[in-house]
């Protein structure tokens, strides 16, 4: 056994003062008080709180290493949730029953379908959350959950051990040791630091490291992993300033109302936790050239946006906008951060200007014209989410300010979200190079439920491209890598049609529930027989069929064009935009009439009919994309060297970074010609004829059969 | 939308359980992908020709074009009257074979047509298979992959797979530069870049439509792109001429420097006078070409202005054109001077021209020059040899199997054209914003196998260009 250790010994010091490293808050009461765990999660963001939460949902003894319990379920940035193409992570995290969705039920102030008017296959679920609330409730669920532990302490090194033959990598994770000295033994390590790799703070020309209380142990962490030989880059992110409520004219404003009623994120729900006419508004104001003027003069002393450090293609501040996009109005939308929150989160502001000049420039907007940003020493009493805030910002007043951090290149790790180069190490969230709560959270089940299984001796727990927004976030992310802080849009998915927020729970919850233990008897219990009305509902709509003529009279309400003799099934009348299971059952009350009692069915049977007759001929697509998926390219590969397969060098060192695990992966990575592709398959063809003549031979050594069979389940 | 189900899973799971298990109505049947089609035998004269089919649509295929009659016994030749299922106008008496899957080449069912190897023929039954619903042209190397993935090929006989798979890519790149080359070019990169384009703004519209201002009327304008691109389209694909030549065979370009004789030989070659021969250099001021037939093969024969510098205007475009020019030739016939005009690697035979003007049993003037072949225009001496060097060089190249016929290529890109016309006929009726763009997204992917291009990033590029959208 050996260690990387880190540096600093004397910050570590200090630290374990201000913390109390040694205190475990425990949902089950049983836990054993040794520091042996099956997983350990470090980072109590919305990646690690999903991963804790998955590993001991499949049934892993798991520790959740934070530096407070009283920041798990912070919400550092936006106060939302959702979105497009988000919504439809957040309805994946909840088919595997994770838990962001569902404490949004619990905690949001305003909840609103985006897309309503563009198609079902593309309603964006969002709601606003109030920070406070998230926090208590999330903290309450993961303080509840049997088999996980919590821990107050900062990791500063991974300890590490020998790895097991029969899988790939160098090292092998075996624990973590803290700042403080001491040790926690696991048997997978899931890290999700989020921006406190090397994090720096940036307003105006001051740059800050990100915490007094988070950098130590993060550069520790970091400097082990640039140790290992994990390749680093550098992002940035930002956020805007706060302002305080009273202080803005919302009279002169326009007002954005929640839905009535409002659509719940989880399955399981029926409703939220509040009626809409006890929801919060939200407003929109613009900028004007006003803004323009104070950004543009002010460049020189805004040293985030001259860096070179790598932003995203989309405009992240109001300096990108303006820089990009002039002599035009943008967009500013006034949330609430919660109930009783005197703040109002203007959402389309981030800006790292000097503190003074952000104020000069907010209060240029309409609405804000008195606007004061507020100052933590104030708000402290009223926002408990201060606390975090406090602690990354030292400062007198809540500017807005960027935040630069490390992350890791993500195609240094597979689709189970485990490194190539330490065994049972798995990272999840910001650290793999990804912006947003949504594509941390999903992430986050995804790493929770793998080092459970690799624990367990199980095969990993992948989603293809092919079955979820998860599986396109991170094949992209495994097999491309990424340069700018990865966001999902709908636009990513090549099957957006068949990946839709509405049938979530049947790509994913019967997976979860067999495959990896994650997905509770009552949520499988539910998902199965929402499937089995939906098949029977569209073999009845399928089964009715009259001549148009006939579907004519009996709804009029339908542009039915009654030119053609063809007889038309339900299912066809169905796909008329004003046109619902309501209407047709009114038409056909036998045997329709009892698919309008269950309002999600009658709903998902309406979105089934839209797009039933492209779906068919998706599903070619899928089967044909599924099937390179299929071959399964062997994991321990040295591609460099590889003498049996002709490959360039340039696709050499492509397929090498990348470490596809499929076929279908290594089509997809850029550069990796058709040519390369079918010599890797007869490879992986030579290879199983070789593994299957190795299979018929008498085991004598216990190793064969703990070898992961899936190199030689298919083709 | 997703709401009051709870009650009736409560009710479900107390009372007596629903009979509610019937399977697969909603799923597909059991497809494994698509149908895909190709000339199989390879390029030039042959009096047969074999166009095999292969995947599930593919007894579909057999009979929609042999209707009304039944597929033929299994792998036992019948001779049918094919026809286009769409004008049933008659394109061939041919021997059709059936193979059902597993026992094909493929282990898919599979369907042979043997057709006359006319290039009129296979071209119309390549078209008439294209509008077979879910048949679409064969992808490079899709035949030998498909029977690799059924395990009906040994490993030995994959190898030459990859091998084959780099040519006929590279085969198939060339051609379609060629083909590209000219007005058709222009046409269907402007198409796929306006498609892109509207395609992206939709994109941007159901990303940021809600949360971003978007600028007025993106749809709008996608709208009225995408009407169009319609029109365009709809007016090539009617359009008799299609603004394309048809280059059957190979690109043969004659350059050298000026008043070398190339006309000559062109003339010569061709045997009429196709360009007008003087004595006077920087005769030829533009591209001449001339199909022509050599040594068996199809040919296309260029002839250029001659290689020089400070000359007028009009020539000068002569010399840029007939430099363009090789770029896309297959072969350059060089008459005196040394290497390739543009230094690219190309097949090249270099032809020393006027060998009656040199002293006989004189000194070799060119022992220093590359390999080369001595010709007289005049006399026609050396002709024979030139011959015989230009037969080999088009074997070479055209008795390739695996260089796609220019009329596959035709075919191709007219199915592709047709497909995208069609999605984009969807786009205009879907209300459902998200199957108008799915309907986008198919109709770019077609153009998009003719021009190349086509992913996700570069329609997020257009997005992140075009909008200001973000946090």
């Amino acid at each position: 056994m050996f260690s990387f250790r880190g540096c600093s010994r004397w910050v570590a010091v200090s630290l374990t003062k201000q913390h109390h490293p040694s205190s475990r808050f425990s949902g089950d009461s049983a836990a054993p008080w040794t520091p042996r765990f099956d997983v350990v999660v470090i980072g109590g963001g919305h990646a690690g709180t999903e991963a804790a939460a998955a590993a001991a949902r499949c049934g892993s003894r798991t520790l959740l290493l934070t530096h407070r319990v009283d920041t798990i379920g912070q919400m550092s940035c936006n106060p939302s949730f959702g979105g497009i193409g988000k919504g439809h992570l957040m309805r994946e995290v909840d088919a595997l029953d994770g838990l962001c969705s569902r404490i949004c039920d619990q905690s949001g102030v305003h909840y609103k379908v985006l897309n309503r008017r563009k198609g079902p296959a593309v309603w964006g679920l969002r709601a606003q959350i109030d920070r406070k609330l998230y926090k208590q409730n999330m903290q309450k669920e993961i303080l509840n959950t049997p088999l996980l532990t919590v821990q107050e302490g900062a990791a500063e090194d991974l300890i590490l051990t020998e790895p097991e033959p029969e899988h790939t990598g160098k090292y092998r994770v075996s624990g973590v040791v803290l700042v403080d000295g001491s040790t926690v033994y696991a048997e997978s390590v899931v890290l999700t630091t989020g921006t406190f790799l090397r994090g720096m703070i940036v307003i105006g020309l001051e740059m800050h490291p990100a915490g007094r209380l988070g950098d130590q142990p993060s550069i520790g962490l970091a400097q082990t992993l640039e140790k290992l030989g994990f390749v680093v880059g550098r992002l940035k992110t930002g956020t805007p300033p706060r302002i305080a409520k009273e202080s803005i004219n919302f009279s002169i404003l326009n007002k954005r109302t929640p839905d009535n009623p409002s659509i719940p994120f989880s399955f399981i729900n029926e409703t939220v936790w509040i009626k809409p006419e006890d929801q919060l508004p939200c407003y929109l104001t613009h900028t004007n050239p006003q803004v323009d003027e104070i950004v543009l003069e002010n460049l020189h002393l805004n040293c985030h946006v001259k860096e070179t450090t790598k932003g995203p293609r989309y405009c992240p501040s109001i300096e990108s906008k303006v820089l990009r996009f002039p002599n035009r109005l943008h967009q500013v939308w006034l949330e609430p951060e919660g109930m009783d929150s005197d703040l109002i989160y203007p959402q389309g502001l981030s800006v790292t200007l000097p503190a003074e000049l952000q104020e000069k420039m907010i209060t240029c907007i309409r609405g804000l014209e008195k606007a004061k940003m507020i100052q933590p020493g104030k708000e402290n009493a009223s926002c408990p989410s201060h606390q975090c805030f406090y602690y990354f910002l030292p400062f007198i007043l809540w500017p807005g300010y960027g935040v630069q951090y490390d992350y890791l290149d993500p195609r240094q790790i597979t689709p189970s979200l485990e490194t190539h180069l330490v065994q049972r190490l798995f990272f999840a969230g910001q650290i793999n190079g990804t912006t947003g709560y949504e594509e941390a959270a999903a992430q986050g089940v995804i790493a929770g439920i793998n080092a459970s299984l690799r624990v367990r001796h199980k095969p990993p727990f992948v989603i293809s491209r092919t079955e979820g927004y998860i599986g396109v976030l991170i094949d992209d992310l495994t097999t491309l890598g990424t340069n700018e802080p990865y966001r999902m849009f709908t636009s990513r998915a090549e099957f957006r049609l068949s990946l839709r927020p509405d049938n979530a729970d049947s790509r994913l919850t019967f997976r979860g529930y067999k495959e990896a233990g994650c997905v509770s008897q009552q949520r499988y219990e539910r998902a199965t027989w929402m499937k089995s009305s939906l098949e029977e509902g569209i073999s009845v709509l399928k089964s009715i069929e009259f001549p148009s003529s006939k579907w004519k009279n009996l709804i009029p309400e339908a542009s039915i064009s009654i030119g053609k003799s063809l007889p038309l099934r339900a299912l066809d009348v169905l796909k008329y935009e004003e046109v619902d299971i309501e209407l047709l059952a009114k038409a056909v009350p036998e045997p329709l009439k009892k698919y309008t009692k269950c309002r999600e069915l009658a709903e998902r049977l309406k979105i089934e009919a839209t797009y039933e007759s492209v779906l068919l001929h998706q599903q070619q697509e899928i089967k044909e994309v599924q099937r390179d998926e299929a071959l399964q390219l062997p994991k321990d590969l040295d591609y460099l060297t590889l003498r049996d397969v002709s490959l360039s060098h340039e696709v050499r060192e492509k397929l090498h970074f990348s470490r596809p695990q499929t076929i279908g992966a290594a089509s997809r990575i850029p550069g990796v010609t058709p040519a390369a592709i079918i010599n890797l398959l007869r490879f992986v063809k030579t290879t199983q004829q070789r593994q299957a003549a190795m299979d018929r031979l008498p085991k004598t050594d216990q190793h064969l059969c703990n070898t992961d069979k899936l190199e030689g389940r298919q083709l | 939308m997703w709401r009051g189900l709870w009650t009736l899973v409560a009710r479900a799971a107390r009372g007596p359980r629903r009979p509610c298990t019937r399977q697969g109505s909603g799923a597909p049947a059991p497809a494994s992908g698509a149908t895909v089609f190709a000339l199989s035998s390879g390029q030039g004269r042959c009096g047969i020709a074999v166009i095999r089919t292969s995947g599930p649509a593919s007894g579909q295929a057999l009979r929609s074009l042999t209707a009304p009659r039944d597929l033929p016994p299994a792998r036992k030749a019948c001779l049918r009257l094919l026809s286009d299922p769409r004008s049933g106008e008659p394109l061939d008496r041919a021997l059709v074979l059936w193979f059902p899957g597993p026992q094909s080449f493929t282990g898919e069912d599979c369907a042979e047509f043997h057709v006359h190897g006319g290039p009129a023929v296979v071209s119309g039954v390549l078209q008439a298979l294209g509008s077979v619903p879910g048949l679409r042209p064969a992808e490079a190397g899709e035949f030998t992959r498909r029977a690799f993935a059924h395990g009906k090929l040994s490993l030995t006989e994959v190898e030459g797979l990859a091998d084959l798979i780099h040519a006929e890519t590279e085969a198939q790149r060339r051609q379609a530069l060629r083909q590209l080359d000219g007005e058709l070019s222009h046409l269907c990169r402007g198409w796929a870049e306006t498609l892109t384009k509207a395609l992206a703004h939709v994109e941007a519209y159901i990303d940021f439509g809600e949360d971003d201002n978007l600028e007025e009327g993106v749809l709008d304008r996608a709208d009225s792109e995408v009407r169009e691109l319609e029109v365009a389209l709809g007016a090539h694909l009617r359009d008799a001429r299609r603004g394309q030549r048809l280059r059957s065979g190979a690109h043969v370009v004659v350059a050298g420097p000026p008043n070398a004789g190339k006309s000559s030989l062109v003339n010569l070659l061709s045997r009429k006078p196709v360009s007008i021969v003087s004595p006077e250099p920087g005769t030829t001021r533009d591209v001449l070409e001339t199909p022509v037939d050599l040594g068996g093969f199809p040919a296309l024969l260029s002839d250029t202005a001659g290689l020089r510098e400070g000359v007028g205007p009009v020539e000068q475009e002569g010399v840029r054109r007939a430099q363009k020019s090789c770029n896309f030739l297959d072969t350059v016939v060089i008459p005196a001077g040394a290497g390739s005009p543009n230094g690219r690697s190309q097949r090249l035979l270099l032809v020393l021209n006027k060998s009656d003007l040199l002293p006989a049993g004189g000194p070799d003037p060119s022992a220093d020059l590359p390999p080369h072949l001595l010709l007289s225009c005049l006399t026609g001496e050396g002709l024979d040899g030139l011959l015989e060097a230009l037969r080999k060089e088009l074997a070479a190249l055209c008795g390739d199997p695996s260089t796609g016929p220019p009329l596959l290529t035709r075919a191709r890109h007219q199915h592709h054209l047709q497909g995208c016309l069609d999605a984009l006929g969807h786009y205009k009726q879907a209300k459902d914003l998200a199957l108008a763009t799915e309907a986008l997204r198919v109709a770019r992917g077609h153009l998009t196998r003719i021009t190349g291009g086509g992913g996700t990033e570069e329609i997020l590029d257009i997005i992140f260009q075009d909008f200001c959208v973000g946090k």
